[in-house]
């Protein structure tokens, strides 16, 4: 054992500060870790705060004990000089392994405390929680209340609530969850499925990248994707721009990790592979895989009449899309054209806007 | 006709702690971050989740267009640019507060003239990354109004046609610049470069209406072409710490027109004091080899640690023009002698080059060396002979042949040299 008093490390030598959380509980902590927390370190600095209990450094209202010591993990780890950046990288990695409402709160307590690497390793986690969940997922995930109407849904497409085509849409989404759950009761089938067989029904009309063209799921599951076939088919046969709503039921899967659009990378010398790359034509395979699913799981009957009825709301919204989305020689029908009170009424002449 | 709304009431449980919506108040600085790490289309997908989440993609500052983002499941041109344009205008209309990173790169894209709103839109705002890739279709001619984005700090663009108007002063705080594919005109080009005062990094690759490449950049540090082109001058490039050079067509030079005037290779590192790392690809060596070479060069290259150089050991000249580097780089660590082979044979021997200018040569740093491509012939032997005499801390050297052939015979002369270095391991790759 080495000798020397320096080895054995008596409490009074080490100088600590007090640290108080929102929640009330003082608590003292080794300096160096302490001064690895931007704020803590300018609250003694500046207010010399924190040299004795009854002065401790006053906490940011949102972190509370339990964070508090979350905090204080990542600062005794870090604030280490010799570890390498491999160590570093493995710690983060197994400290960022939280569930979700810690994750929150962490990300929480590391901003108000100004910890950015915390603040970044948690949103990144967060992020990756979300990725590719459909909205169902993510609200039970977080605890989300689902309290936007089907109006407020669609709303980034059109911003009026009060459009007789939305409440129309309404309606026929109302009926056919309704209709879908019933069936549901019946026949015992899974929850999830038909949920999205619902939404599809919606999205389908929708060329937006919100609900429309994101398909709300993230499609991992083959049985998503085989469903959206159906009603690709027959969407087409109409417009190509019903589809629009189902263009990517797929990719999540498929496209590849991040993008990364780092202006501080050294970028290799020789580009050109970029130039390979538009030559090879793989993306456009990729986009395809999708639509060749066969297998339509949900029962044909009930498929053909979603499918029907989609057919039909599709076309009458179809034809009175702005401009930019509508491809003006496709059309089949004659516009539909609103009367004063918002009914209604299929007009067969001439292809007037109203 | 009344509307049906169905707002279905948050269910506060009992157990609060555990079902407690925690990610929805976070500050909007970490929903931004969170968000940014989407996908843009995941990112406003969220705008569904609930009606807090309504709007809190609108203020994400980068948006990136690209296949991942925008996903069209069909082949038909017309409807996918209809699509991409239809989202790109939606996104720009709902978004709000400043955009700071705008990236267009959609595989089917072509250069379509609503990129011209686009850009129009970015250049009212104070955008500082704009990358544009344009994968399918001719050259897109950038609208003038690029020009006016005077907070641009990084600018990218791939199959792009640039012209500057008249009155264009550069961008005042650009410090990265990544042209590849483009068009430009010789003027253009130069004033584009020089004007950027604070430009540091410079990539340029496959560039057409300009030869001519003058680098007047004070603050470049890094530095990247590849591409034709048949002279290259740097000026008061005092900071270039990095350099890789890729010359696609050989210059073929007669050797005769240009003795007596300070060869390319002097004239090239007039201006690289402080130059670290050099890559010399292609047919470059032989543009440096015109001229003509000294022995050494009259200032050192001090900083050079990694030098990378692709030659053709049967040219005389070349041979003579990597020595002359290597014998200006004393603080060289790390070595890499690519070897090409081309029809033509200069059949001057090279045995009095290596012997008379061998001495006081050292290479004190050198730990690291590779050399690839070699076929045993008699040149290459000596190189790497004298390498390796030369090297006291020698650490590894890596030889891989181009072909089976003569590798055998190579190999045995390569076991008879000496090494300076004791530590020094000589692996051999196969082919």
């Amino acid at each position: 054992m080495s000798g020397g008093p320096m080895a054995i490390v008596k409490p009074e030598m080490k100088s600590y500060i007090w640290l108080q959380t929102a929640d009330g509980s003082i608590q003292q902590v080794e300096q160096e870790v302490a001064m690895y927390c931007p704020v803590i370190c300018r609250e003694v600095a500046q207010n010399s705060t924190g040299s004795s209990k009854n002065n401790a450094v006053v906490l940011p209202e949102r972190v509370n004990a339990a964070v508090l010591g979350l905090i204080l993990d990542f600062c005794r780890f870090h604030q280490v000089t010799g570890r390498s950046n491999k160590e570093r990288k493995i710690f983060d990695e197994k400290y960022i392994r939280l569930d979700t409402q810690k994750l929150c709160e962490l990300a929480s307590a590391a901003d108000s405390l100004q910890l950015k690497p915390v603040v970044d390793l948690t949103s990144r986690a967060l992020a990756r929680v979300i990725e590719g969940k459909t909205p169902e997922e993510i609200r039970e995930t977080f605890h989300l209340p689902d309290d936007l109407t089907e109006e407020e849904k669609l709303e980034p497409l059109r911003n009026m609530t009060d459009d007789p085509r939305i409440r129309l849409l309404n309606r026929l989404y109302a009926k056919k969850r309704k209709e879908l759950n019933e069936r549901k009761k019946l026949k015992n089938v899974e929850v999830e499925e038909q949920q999205r067989v619902d939404e599809r029904s919606v999205d389908d009309l929708l060329s937006f990248i919100n609900g429309g063209d994101g398909d709300s799921k993230g499609v991992r599951e083959t049985k998503n994707k085989k469903k959206t076939r159906g009603r690709k088919e027959q969407a087409r046969n109409n417009s190509p721009n019903n589809e629009a709503g189902n263009c990517n039921k797929e990719s999540s899967c498929l496209a590849s990790g991040c993008l990364n659009g780092d202006i501080s990378d050294v970028s290799s010398p020789s580009r050109n592979s970029k130039l390979q790359n538009s030559a090879s034509a793989t993306f456009p395979s990729k986009l395809d895989f999708d639509d060749f699913d066969m297998d339509d799981e949900l029962d044909p009957v009930m498929q053909e009449k979603i499918d029907r009825e989609v057919e039909d709301f599709a076309r009458r919204l179809n034809c009175d899309w702005p401009e930019i989305l509508s491809l003006a020689p496709e059309r089949r029908l004659g516009p539909i054209s609103m009367n004063g009170n918002g009914s209604l009424k299929r007009c067969t002449a001439g292809v007037d806007r109203g | 006709m009344s509307v049906v709304k169905q707002r279905i009431l948050p269910h506060h449980p009992c157990n609060a702690e555990l079902e407690v919506d925690k990610i929805s108040n976070l500050p909007a600085q970490i929903i931004d971050k969170i968000l940014s790490h989407l996908s843009l289309r995941d990112a406003v997908r969220t705008s569904v989740l609930s009606s807090k989440w309504r709007y809190k993609w609108v203020t994400l500052p980068n948006l990136v267009f690209d296949n991942q983002s925008l996903l069209i499941s069909s082949q038909d041109q017309t409807f996918i640019k209809n699509k991409i344009v239809n989202i790109v205008d939606h996104v720009l209309l709902l978004h709000s507060g400043p955009i700071h990173k705008f990236k267009l790169s959609h595989r089917d894209l072509q250069g379509v003239c609503d990129i011209d709103r686009w850009i129009l839109f970015l250049s009212r705002g104070s955008v500082k990354e704009f990358i544009l890739e344009i994968w399918k279709g001719h050259r897109y001619k950038l609208h003038s109004s690029i020009y006016l984005c005077q907070k641009l700090i990084h600018l990218e663009l791939f199959n792009c046609l640039l012209k500057p108007p008249l009155s264009f002063s550069g961008f005042r705080s650009l410090k990265s610049l990544d042209l590849q594919h483009i068009t430009m005109e010789q003027d253009a080009f130069e004033h584009l470069v020089s004007s950027c005062y604070l430009l540091e990094r410079l990539t340029l690759m496959n560039f057409e209406g300009f030869s001519d490449l003058k680098i007047h950049a004070p603050n470049l540090l890094f530095f990247d072409i590849g591409g034709v082109f048949e002279d290259i001058n740097f000026m008061d490039t005092f900071n270039l710490a990095i350099v890789s050079i890729g010359l696609y067509v050989n210059p073929g030079f007669d050797r005769n027109l240009t003795l007596g005037s300070a060869g390319n290779l002097v004239k090239f590192f007039a201006h690289l004091p402080r130059i670290q790392r050099l890559e010399v690809q292609s047919f470059f060596l032989k543009y440096l080899a015109d001229g003509k070479v000294p022995g050494r060069l009259s200032t050192p290259c001090n900083e050079l640690s990694f030098l990378s150089i692709r030659i053709n050991f049967n040219h005389f000249d070349e041979c003579l023009a990597a020595l002359c580097l290597l014998r200006s780089s004393p603080n060289l660590q790390e070595l890499e002698l690519l070897a090409r082979t081309e029809d033509q044979f200069d059949l001057r021997t090279v045995a009095n080059v290596m012997e008379e200018n061998y001495q006081n040569c050292m290479f004190n740093q050198l730990r690291h060396v590779k050399i690839a491509g070699i076929s045993g012939v008699k040149r290459e032997l000596n190189f790497i002979n004298f390498l390796l005499a030369n090297s006291p801390i020698l650490e590894r050297m890596t030889v891989k042949p181009a072909s089976v052939d003569g590798a055998w015979e190579m190999l045995k002369e390569l076991l008879r040299f000496r090494r300076a270095s004791v530590q020094a391991e000589i692996v051999y790759l196969d082919p």
